[in-house]
């Protein structure tokens, strides 16, 4: 069976409290028999839900250590926000050696990689007129194809920093060494760990797994103190590594040429964003939108172990002490290994079409009405008392048979009382025969 | 037998409501898809509502949206109560606005307002006159 998704379910821990259910950007929760299911056609592994849970029911499960170093050949793949976890006077190569110490073969940067991308998206904007959305947030892109499928066409047909490299050294290593390299992300979102099982515009991802920071940050850093390395050796990271955080990559772009570029970060701020572009409220000279669903960029990825802002801050510690080693203020825009890389996504990128009522326009039409009909009688008050996010998402449900009116308590209370009134007037009700008879007994 | 044009979408609008200007295109967009219309039809449909809606806000006295729907066309009427546009010919023509420059300061009034919605529907009507206002009727066909 493959797994959908990276963002679960701990059942025991759920209260059946509907914090993520209302925090979910996709309204893909409900809370059905006191805990919180996630509707997987909808998820987008953005990990809101893991950020609203206040007892720690929604979790990632990424792959375990002692299982990746068992592997063939494991290889980790670093991102560029794992440094922001550090600060900036622990050397990249400190870091890179505690990493290797784990049980692994190689390491490597993807910020490399984010490097190379940077080159050819320049190179694509230059060429193609239009405006474009970066693809290297998966959260960004399962959003679009879910919400915003009339978007698709404007995200870069480019393969995201992660995928370049992992297919760049799974070649490299069977090609000069004839080694099957298995290779592994340290992730700081599910996102990305999703991604390996259901990759978007390719047919499969170049990744074997994902770990969490989290899963071994600890280890890390406690073995930090044992490492010994030479000092005088030089950073070795690119300044690509600023991909981390959010504005990165437009930064690259910009110390490059004088292009219009718009980074926003957070996904409630990009739905907003997505809706003005879809309306065409947003100016067309805009080239290319950098977005990231966590607030911050990659730094700000919910696996990560330190705090975003503390990461933000470390993370442009370590930029400034790369450009006072590496003697330069920005990255080379010429690089001839880029050539190494298979830039292009392979396959198109499809609309999820998941929002509409039915297959057969008439049949949709009648329940549109129904709708519009049940969406009135619902109190709409948003409570979510019924497990669903609002009213209007619940007369969704009804419609499609998926929830009572009767799971609505005000529905429920207003049915019980006219029960209530009806036995009351059964139980008055005099049988007619004997009331009649008794009158006249009365009267006589 | 064809399905008669049915009512899906009618809402109010304030002049300068600038909060609410935009959700009569949202809601229209969110039952397009519940109804299953292709991607590049709400996008056309969302573009010309919400230039239409704004108008509304910007220039007029307030109106109303409505729209309805069968198998093949979407029709939606904009209809507001006045002052009315003066040259019609005009308010086609790329780059002519009436807006003030304080409109024009929030970003709107860049004069593609009705040249935009020329450009994405498939029927375009407009009647105008100082007494009784303007009224908008566009056709947006659905087959693609």
């Amino acid at each position: 069976m493959t797994k959908k998704h990276s963002v679960l379910l701990k059942e025991e821990k759920c209260e059946g409290c509907t914090n993520c259910v209302k925090g979910c950007p996709t309204k893909a929760i409900r809370v059905h028999q006191g805990k919180a299911w996630i509707k997987e056609d909808l998820c987008i592994d953005c990990a809101e839900c893991i950020r609203a849970c206040e007892y720690h029911a929604k979790y990632t499960k990424t792959d375990e250590l002692k299982e990746i170093v068992k592997s063939n050949y494991p290889i980790l793949l670093i991102p560029p926000s794992f440094y922001s976890q550090f600060n900036e006077n622990i050397s990249a190569q400190k870091i890179k050696k505690a990493i290797l110490n784990l049980g692994f073969e190689a390491v490597f940067d993807v910020a490399d990689a984010a490097a190379a991308l940077s080159r050819k998206t320049l190179d694509f904007l230059n060429e193609n007129s239009g405006s474009y959305i970066s693809t290297s947030c998966p959260v960004i892109v399962r959003l679009i194809k879910l919400q915003f499928p009339d978007l698709i066409e404007m995200l870069i047909p480019l393969k995201s920093p992660v995928e370049l490299i992992a297919e760049r050294i799974e070649r490299k290593f069977k090609e000069e060494k004839d080694i099957d390299a298995d290779i592994f992300f340290l992730t700081p979102c599910p996102a990305k760990l999703t991604t390996v099982e259901r990759a978007i515009g390719q047919e499969k991802s170049f990744l074997t797994g994902a770990i969490g920071v989290e899963n071994i940050y600890k280890k890390i850093y406690n073995s930090l103190s044992d490492i010994e390395i030479d000092e005088e050796e030089n950073e070795l990271i690119t300044l690509a590594t600023i991909w981390g955080s959010e504005g990165g990559e437009q930064n690259i772009l910009k110390s490059w040429q004088d292009i219009n570029t718009l980074s926003v970060s957070g996904i409630r701020e990009v739905k907003k964003l997505l809706n003005e572009i879809e309306r065409n409220n947003i100016a067309e000279s805009i080239k290319y939108f950098e977005l990231t669903s966590c607030v911050e960029g990659c730094i700000g990825g919910v696996l990560n172990v330190i705090n975003p802002f503390q990461a933000k801050f470390n993370l442009e510690q370590r930029l400034k002490k790369i450009k006072e080693l590496s003697q330069s203020e920005k990255l080379d825009i010429n690089k001839n290994d880029d050539d190494f890389y298979n830039f292009a996504l392979p396959d198109e990128i499809i609309a999820d079409n998941l929002s509409k009522l039915d297959d057969d326009f008439k049949k949709a039409m009648e329940k549109l009405e129904q709708l519009q009909k049940e969406i009135e009688i619902l109190p709409g008050l948003d409570c979510a008392a019924c497990g669903a996010p609002d009213c209007k998402t619940f007369a969704e449900d009804i419609v499609n048979g998926r929830a009572n009116r009767s799971d609505c308590i005000f529905m429920l209370r207003q049915q019980l009382g006219e029960m209530a009134d009806d036995l009351s007037n059964l139980a008055n009700e005099l049988p007619p025969v004997m009331g009649s008879k008794k009158e006249e007994s009365d009267d006589s | 037998m064809p399905l008669q044009k049915q009512q899906i979408l009618n809402k109010g609008i304030e002049s300068f409501d600038f909060q609410s200007g935009g959700e009569a295109s949202s809601n229209l967009k969110n039952v397009l898809r519940k109804l299953g219309v292709s991607a590049k039809i709400v996008r056309k449909t969302a573009i010309i509502t919400y230039e239409l809606e704004m108008n509304v806000v910007i220039h007029s006295l307030g109106g109303e949206i409505t729209a309805f729907i069968s198998e093949d066309e979407l029709e939606i009427r904009v209809d507001d109560e006045g002052p009315g546009i003066e040259d019609l010919d005009k308010a086609f023509t790329a780059g002519f606005s009436t807006a003030s420059d304080e409109i024009r300061e929030m970003g709107f009034g860049a004069g593609m307002g009705l040249v935009n919605v020329k450009r994405y529907a498939d029927q375009i009507d407009v009647k105008s006159s100082s007494e009784n206002g303007t009224h908008v009727k566009v056709i947006i066909k659905l087959a693609s």
